[in-house]
């Protein structure tokens, strides 16, 4: 029977045959350890597309809009973070890293790897990719900038009238599409598929 | 190549490493440097991980200091500079009737550094003293440090939003101060504390009875 070493506290436990959408988890942490997606490569390819053609609306439309001084202007969400780089340009990376660089990078490297595990192409680059998409994993914080929008907006509306921009329903698709792929993705699973064929 | 590691004892006693990038094992002595499999640099244990959580973990402290301290952003109206530190925007939430959001940000940029550095200093602590303290408390409870450490980042987004919408020049513009910085570094360090920290020390530091 195939084993897995729990990579939080080192026990080794057996990995049973689960039906899909169930995960395992370590006899001692109770962390889980192995996941048993319901969701194929190409299931996850499609997703990622999709999520790769929101992402640019999502980002380019305006949020919100405000009528302030007697105009009315639209924020999309690149415009914030490229604002601050004169005064605080380490907050402006760190802005635009978070909300606008990792995610985009993640879902596209998602995509090319389960591209390439659909259609059996094994390029020599594919464990690079799979390395730099667990990386990311910890850095893409779409959830955390919609919180964020709400908490702005709330502030905002002392000051002046608010309406909410196209770009910001492309953002809620983005986000939940954005959070189905992060929930169903198994690093572990993709490499496997990438040794055993 | 591999030899089939027994279920119920840990990998370490069995002179077997795993690889954290594609989470294959291997026999320690046969690849000690590098996974068979993936090609990735491979160690049984994440290198120098105290020193590094340390590290990061003393410079976040140092640099809480000018976070909570120096304005975070400067409002300009009208030719007046009005300045905000994260604590006096959080009073004028709760001034303006904004009770709830005012909690948000509290337990974003306030609750959240302190006590991410708190519970990472003493879970450091007792792995290296030998505590005994519950190793699965202490994984519960880095997971739930490393899981809300990244909403800090909430209050820079926010910051980020405001700049943008106010950008009328003299007659009204909020800019980001030096405490927007440091709080940035407050946030980055925490979070790389929390990822240079290898849980299984945990479990190696719990004598055996």
């Amino acid at each position: 029977m195939k084993t897995i070493i729990c990579r939080h506290c080192d026990m080794v436990s057996h990995v049973p045959n689960m039906p899909s959408g169930y995960v395992a988890k370590c006899i001692r942490c109770e962390s889980v350890i192995y996941k048993n997606s319901w969701c194929s490569p190409s299931g996850m390819l499609a997703l990622c597309l999709a999520a790769l053609i929101i992402i640019v609306p999502a980002f380019y439309f305006p949020l919100i809009s405000i009528h302030l001084l007697g105009i009315t202007e639209g924020t999309n969400l690149l415009q914030g973070a490229l604002m601050m780089i004169d005064n605080a340009p380490v907050v402006a990376f760190v802005v635009l890293f978070c909300a606008v660089i990792a995610p985009t990078l993640l879902i596209s490297s998602i995509a090319l790897s389960s591209a390439c595990l659909t259609f059996n192409y094994h390029p020599a680059y594919l464990p690079k990719i799979l390395k730099i998409t667990y990386i990311l994993k910890h850095w893409s914080m779409l959830e955390v900038y919609m919180v964020s929008l709400m908490v702005a907006i709330f502030k905002l509306m002392n000051y002046a009238d608010l309406y909410f921009g196209v770009g910001f329903y492309f953002f809620i698709a983005l986000l939940l599409l954005n959070l189905t792929i992060i929930s169903n993705y198994s690093n572990h699973s993709y490499w496997e598929r990438y040794i055993n064929e | 190549m591999n030899r089939i590691a027994i279920a119920g004892k840990t990998g370490i006693k069995q002179g077997l490493q795993l690889c954290k990038i594609c989470g294959n094992y291997s026999l320690q002595v046969e690849h000690p440097t590098e996974c068979p499999i993936c090609l990735n640099e491979i160690s049984q244990r994440k290198k120098n991980s105290l020193q590094k959580t340390w590290a990061f973990l003393i410079t976040s402290i140092i640099f809480i200091f000018p976070a909570n301290l120096y304005p975070i952003t400067y409002l300009l109206k009208n030719n007046t500079l009005y300045p905000d530190t994260i604590f006096s925007g959080i009073l004028s939430l709760v001034d303006s009737d904004m009770p709830g959001i005012a909690l948000i940000v509290f337990v974003a940029s306030i609750v959240v550094p302190f006590l991410k550095i708190i519970a990472l200093a003493v879970i450091a602590f007792s792995v290296q003293n030998h505590w005994n303290l519950n190793p699965k408390k202490q994984l519960w409870a880095f997971y739930l440090i490393d899981w809300i450490g990244k909403w800090s980042i909430l209050d820079l987004f926010v910051i980020s939003i405001m700049v943008a919408v106010f950008d009328k020049g003299h007659l009204l513009s909020v800019y980001p101060g030096i405490a927007a910085t440091s709080f940035t570094v407050v946030v980055l360090t925490t979070l790389f504390a929390a990822n240079n920290f290898d849980t299984r020390l945990i479990w190696d530091a719990q004598t055996d009875e």
